[in-house]
């Protein structure tokens, strides 16, 4: 079904502004929502959207970013630390931790559980 | 299964998503209904009911049929993206986070969606993906600057200063011309950038930056304070001294500046001529400012402290300026200082004030009763107290004064320092009565009656200045305005009560406030970036992060903590307090004790309930002019919290923030050990204990914890795993090696500590611990206490509470702890 409401759920602002617990904060932020809404229609667009060669110019910075952003990606290669779901499992029951900061937990301390522990209990000041 | 509509309830479906947009929800679910009614499965439209529900406040059904919608219409973008707005609702914000990723990918390039997920990446503190969901809204949008500035601020939060400089550079190269001196998003943008380059550490290319643009900036306090800290840190003394003169003519209070200012001239600290002489000029070019007179205290000494001390006291007094004691009383953390502020002031009342010609008899009398008002506060002071003589000097101002709201606060307070709450709540209700539209004494009756445990007179007092036609009430509104303070009070004075449900639910209320403050920046992410206010987006951001650090949280996180562990410990609480000394009953007395109890949360419930449905009655007209439908609250007793199967367990969520982010908290550590300790968590356990230790070895409380521990260990109820006992006896034997004795480990704490009364306490504990035989002995151990000379009343207190737990008579302790502190109304037993 190719759809013709994209803009069904569109307005994304609705939900999000409910969300002040108290009257006049919510109306105040309702205010000074549509004041801006109509702040932003009449700068993205002042004569017609933005003219070519700033289009242009744009599109290049964009790229330029693109390069920057691919250059600084180089896979950083992890070392290589075996990790056992019993290990995790232990820790996230022990140490009460979310079950990524446990492998991490292990992997800094080259899955040596008892390592680990000792690790985390240290005082850190 | 998409379904494809016919053309009709198409544009049927089209109003549904109009009326929603328009906020017609009754509408909306009407023509949706229409719309179900022939196609009773089409997911679309179930899914934008469901919204609209939610809306409504019936997040229940709308959960339902969203996930009824979702069954129907999986490749849908809308079923998932209203799934993810559900859950957002809710708050859970991982699970939303989940389905309006697979919204996106059915749909990539929707915006709407893209700017959800992107935000609540941002709440949820996700900076890669905020970075990738940034990038993506770039690429569609590059002509919106704020798209930039968003990149930019993803990249430096996420800690890459580098990127995200380079990301607002290479926006500002596509300028062409420089946008107007008007523009605030340019403006901002551009010391936004200069906070990032001074970030990395660089401050000679941050100040070149600023100087080059800086002149351009609205925010032009900003421009000059951060020149003047970049010149101070690169050592261009006398540039930074130019900066720095600037700032106090524009604001000569600033105290920072001062201290820069001085930095840059070189003034050495000590020597104190010439920075008196340099606060002089700035006293003589302000002859009204304060701070120019005041901060020489300071750092003056000897006869120079007290030639300035005795014109600044007297300027103030003459004036009559009600704060003035507030503004020295730092001074006092140097006894010599205090002694000279003393012998001063009393020579004022003494007549030895250095009297001006001619000044008229009332002036003389504004002087002589702010001096007793002066001296009332300082003896008042925990460091220079004395209570006869505060409140002689109140009484000697009330005379002079009788009207004045504060002299009869002062009393009051006296009377607290007495440790007299009923005569204090009494004193300070006198205040109240003077001055009865005064919003500030009247807070300050209410929390007094609230530390004389009377939390409904408290209320009363509360409500001359809440609305209370709101839903619940006075406390519904002081829940509303979250009024942090009072519902803290409140809950420690019903802790003390050991009425825990009400306990409880207060603290709960202040979590749940500080829960909202949390949620609060939610509209910021996209609100800030449509302002342009970026640097203090940022600043808000960071504070989030550390919002409960703030003192508020940890003081209601550890009373609630207290009030678990408590009805983890007497479990027959849960059902109202139960008379003192339940421990000491045979099972029948007992029995008999609770029913009793029972039977009156019984009828406090109902007589709630009965209150409830006066005030609906009264409100079911109110309501509609609100246009708002609020929740009642279903158990404004807080029964259903005091009746947890896990106590324990509920007390994590106060305890993880609080070890999270305020480790230094020695308190907050110990009370971690409690829990952790109970719930047989050792390797949890051991870490509270070690960085108990960490931050003060012979802390009482960790003391007798370290025993309990080492006996835990000792006689273990069932073996530890032989990981955990490895890792928890090498961090033990640290804190209290085994080659010593539990005996020899108590006494010795014993002989170190001998001459402070808490730790004297917690080594007598630790006696009782060991050896219940040795009662007798520590029960008059624990008396011979109370003949100390430094003992305090809050200490002697501890000493009371620890007679109840060995369940000894606390007749001769409470006797002569009365003799010792007449005035008090707290030894006197009932």
């Amino acid at each position: 079904m190719s759809d013709p409401i994209p803009s069904a759920i569109a307005d994304p602002e609705a939900p999000e502004r409910t969300l002040p617990t108290n009257t006049e904060d919510r109306k105040a932020a309702a205010a000074l929502l549509s004041l801006n809404q109509n702040a932003i229609g009449t700068e993205a667009s002042p004569t017609g959207g933005p003219s070519g060669a700033e289009q242009e110019a744009l599109g290049k910075a964009m790229s330029r970013l693109d390069i920057a952003g691919h250059q600084k990606n180089d896979p950083v290669t992890k070392k290589v630390v075996k990790i056992t779901v019993a290990d995790v499992s232990f820790l996230v029951d022990q140490l009460e931790l979310h079950k990524t900061k446990a492998t991490e937990l292990l992997r800094s301390n080259d899955g040596d559980v008892v390592l680990a522990m000792k690790a985390f209990i240290s005082p850190s000041f | 299964m998409p379904q494809p509509l016919n053309p009709k309830d198409q544009s049927l479906f089209r109003q549904v998503v109009r009326n929603f947009e328009l906020k017609q929800y009754k509408k909306g679910i009407k023509t949706a209904d229409q719309v179900l009614k022939k196609n009773p499965n089409h997911g679309d439209t179930q899914a934008m009911k469901a919204l609209i529900l939610s809306h409504l406040g019936q997040s229940e059904e709308a959960f339902a049929l969203g996930k009824e919608a979702l069954r129907n219409d999986m490749k849908s973008h809308i079923t998932w993206h209203v799934y993810g707005l559900l859950y957002r609702q809710e708050k859970n914000y991982e699970e939303a986070i989940k389905a309006y990723r697979f919204a996106l990918r059915i749909e990539p390039e929707s915006a709407p969606i893209q700017r959800d997920l992107a935000l609540l990446q941002m709440q949820m503190r996700d900076f890669q993906g905020y970075i990738t969901s940034r990038t993506a809204m770039l690429q569609a949008h590059p002509a919106l600057r704020q798209n930039w500035t968003a990149l930019a601020i993803a990249h430096h939060l996420s800690g890459d200063l580098e990127e995200a400089e380079k990301v607002l550079t290479t926006y500002e190269e596509t300028l062409k011309g420089t946008p107007s001196v008007s523009n605030m998003e340019h403006s901002e943008a551009t010391l936004y950038k200069n906070t990032i380059i001074a970030e990395t550490g660089n401050l000679e290319r941050a100040l070149e930056h600023l100087e080059k643009y800086g002149y351009r900036c609205t925010d032009v306090l900003a421009v000059m304070e951060m020149k003047a800290d970049y010149l101070l840190r690169l050592g261009r003394k006398s540039e930074a001294e130019q900066a720095y003169t600037a700032l106090l003519e524009r604001n000569p209070e600033n105290s920072i500046y001062y201290d820069g200012l001085i930095k840059a001239k070189g003034v050495a600290e000590d020597d104190h001529k010439a920075l008196k002489a340099l606060y002089d000029e700035w006293v003589e070019k302000n002859p009204r400012g304060d701070s120019a007179r005041r901060i020489p205290l300071d750092f003056l000494e000897g006869e120079d402290f007290k030639q300035a001390v005795d014109a600044y006291l007297q300027r103030m007094l003459k004036k009559g300026v009600p704060s003035l004691f507030a503004n020295i009383k730092s001074l006092y953390s140097n006894p010599s200082k205090r002694d000279v502020v003393q012998a001063l002031v009393e020579g004022y009342v003494a007549g030895n004030a250095a009297q001006a010609n001619g000044s008229s008899e009332s002036k003389d009398n504004e002087f002589l009763v702010s001096s007793y008002y002066f001296l009332a506060q300082h003896y008042n002071y925990e460091l220079s107290r004395d209570l006869t003589k505060a409140m002689e000097y109140v009484d000697k101002a009330i005379e002079l004064s009788p009207k004045s709201v504060e002299y009869q606060l002062t009393k009051a307070r006296t009377w607290k320092h007495y440790g007299n709450t009923i005569k204090a709540a009494e004193e300070m209700e006198k205040a109240r009565l003077l001055d009865e539209k005064d919003r500030y004494i009247n807070t300050k009756a209410a929390k007094y009656q609230l530390r004389n445990n009377e939390n409904d007179k408290a209320l009363e007092n509360m409500s001359k200045f809440t609305r209370n036609e709101t839903v619940g009430g006075a406390m519904g509104d002081l829940h509303e305005m979250q009024c942090v303070w009072y519902l803290t009070e409140d809950g420690e004075a019903y802790l003390r009560q050991k009425k825990l449900a009400l306990a409880l639910k207060r603290f709960h209320g202040v979590f749940n406030i500080f829960d909202t403050w949390q949620e609060d920046q939610f509209d910021f992410h996209s609100f800030s970036l449509r302002k342009g206010m970026i640097r203090a987006y940022v600043d808000m951001v960071r504070w989030e992060d550390r919002l409960r650090e703030h003192p508020f949280y940890t003081r209601m996180a550890v009373s609630a903590i207290k009030a678990y562990l408590l009805l983890h410990d007497q479990p027959d609480l849960a059902y109202g307090p139960i008379a003192d000394g339940a421990e000491g009953l045979n099972d029948e007395e007992r029995k008999k004790a609770l029913k009793k109890a029972k039977r009156e949360q019984q009828r406090l419930e109902k007589v709630e309930a009965d209150k409830r449905e006066a005030r609906k009655a009264a409100a079911a007209n109110a309501k509609s002019i609100d246009g708002e439908v609020k929740k009642e609250d279903s158990d404004p007793l807080g029964n259903t919290l005091v009746q947890t199967k896990e106590p324990l367990k509920d007390a994590m969520k106060f305890l993880t923030p609080l070890l999270n982010l305020d480790s230094q908290n020695i308190e907050a550590q110990t009370l971690g050990f409690e829990v952790y300790f109970r719930r047989n968590k050792h390797v949890l356990a051991v870490k509270c204990l070690a960085a108990a230790h960490a931050i003060d070895p012979s802390n009482p409380t960790l003391h007798l914890q370290l025993l309990q521990f080492r006996k835990a260990l000792d006689t273990p109820s069932e073996p530890l795993d032989p990981k955990i006992a490895e890792v928890v006896n090498a961090e033990f034997e640290k804190l209290f090696p085994k080659s010593q004795t539990l005996e020899e480990f108590n006494d010795s704490f014993l002989t170190a500590n001998k001459n402070s009364a808490l730790h004297v306490q917690a080594a007598l504990s630790g006696r009782q611990f060991l050896n219940k035989d040795s009662a007798t002995q520590n029960e008059k151990d624990l008396l011979a206490t109370l003949d100390s000379v430094d003992i305090m009343m809050s200490e002697a207190m501890a000493g009371l509470d620890l007679l109840n737990k060995w369940g000894s008579d606390k007749a001769a302790y409470a006797e002569k702890a009365l003799k010792k502190w007449p005035e008090s109304s707290l030894f006197k037993l009932d």
